[in-house]
């Protein structure tokens, strides 16, 4: 995956506007997937995303110069999508309308893969753990070392390799047997 | 030693998960501007406006000029919160200065709501409310560009306000990104908007 030139978040944080819808542009796509994938719904996973970059502003007085930038934002798109999702539990008794599903949504995907195949993957996903969830979409789908993943997720090496393999053995199990 | 070899099954199942989502051009808008007005105020006075960026989107004219829109009004409240108005020539020279919302003693009056309306025939627009007294000439709005949207900030106390925009200096339009209000006393359409306590 591209990362953004270096410069444009050190030009952000020095405080250049441009620079900043700069990276807004550039991530929003990938942040979006990502906050998507782990909340399945657009409207907590857009309000993920905003929360993120408006962190993201504010802190970048703190964001070292030699530090890489998309660890850095996606640690803080992590920490909101775990917040979110831990509010969304506390009311997952509620009923929401206006806000379908993601796997309601036509989605791009499914012209692939068959919607049977795309919808069964996202259900899967839902009930792993969000902490394999989280994981498996930082190594798999955004391509994150896991070097990088550590740095988001501020765990070990071994242990985040465990949450990987453990997701992978689920999602391998159980979509092998849906092709059967 | 752990493996998470990539087989065809993981590998079917995370490019599935891999569509990268089509991207409303409001949404940069919206943080870009959140980010901005977000940095200038007290943390709960940033979630109220937080909340009026959340309200659902409008198609508008071209990203460009929205989030030109988007910056000059996060400035202009940056400015009036912290009567920095020198840094508004050098920070927005691109762009018209919202002079009306940087005056003395504008924080006082309330939270800091930014407004844009997107009306591309219009030879003036300004916003009036109960917050201003329903005066035209309170709170006039700067269009952004040649023919983009218009832009300005309002002051409002904590609590509901009936607002609406002036545009001609004779017709009243609600704001199509806010609830319909139905008692406005003003006459003509009007719009509610809600303001949190800080």
């Amino acid at each position: 995956m591209n990362e953004i030139d270096p410069a444009v978040p050190l030009r952000a944080r020095a405080g250049d506007e441009k620079a900043f819808i700069e990276i807004v542009e550039y991530y929003y796509p990938r942040c979006l997937r990502f906050a998507r994938n782990m909340l399945g719904s657009d409207q907590d996973a857009e309000e993920a995303v905003q929360d993120a970059f408006v962190r993201v502003f504010d802190s970048f007085p703190r964001f070292r110069e030699d530090a890489r930038f998309d660890p850095w934002l996606f640690r803080i798109l992590a920490n909101r999508c775990r917040t979110i999702h831990a509010r969304s539990r506390r009311h997952q008794s509620l009923i929401e309308y206006g806000d379908l599903p993601v796997s309601a949504a036509a989605a791009p995907e499914e012209e692939e893969f068959g919607a049977d195949w795309a919808e069964e993957v996202r259900v899967i996903l839902e009930t792993l753990p969000v902490e394999q969830k989280e994981a498996f979409l930082l190594r798999h789908v955004e391509d994150l070392s896991y070097e990088d993943i550590a740095a988001v997720t501020g765990v070990g090496l071994s242990a985040l390799r465990m949450r990987v393999k453990r997701a992978c053995d689920t999602l391998r199990a159980r979509l092998t047997k849906v092709e059967k | 030693m752990i493996t998470d070899e990539r087989d065809e099954v993981i590998d079917r199942a995370a490019r599935s998960l891999s569509a990268l989502p089509m991207v409303n051009p409001m949404a940069v808008l919206e943080i870009t501007a959140a980010a901005a007005v977000h940095r200038s105020m007290r943390p709960a006075r940033a979630r109220a406006v937080l909340g009026w960026f959340r309200r659902p989107s409008l198609s508008l004219a071209s990203t460009g000029l929205l989030m030109a829109a988007a910056l000059v009004v996060g400035f202009v409240t940056r400015a009036a919160l912290t009567g920095a108005a020198e840094t508004l020539g050098t920070q927005t020279s691109e762009h018209p200065v919202l002079t009306p919302a940087a005056d003395a003693g504008a924080a006082s009056r309330g939270v800091p709501v930014p407004m844009v309306y997107d009306a591309k025939n219009a030879r003036s627009v300004t916003v009036v409310g109960d917050f201003n007294s329903w005066d035209p000439a309170a709170t006039p709005m700067t269009r952004v560009g040649v023919d983009g949207p218009w832009a300005a900030t309002v002051f409002a106390k904590p609590g509901r306000h009936v607002y609406a925009f002036l545009v001609d200096g004779t017709t009243l339009v609600a704001d199509p990104r806010s609830p319909r209000a139905r008692d406005n006393d003003y006459g003509g359409d009007a719009s509610v908007l809600m303001v949190p306590t800080p």
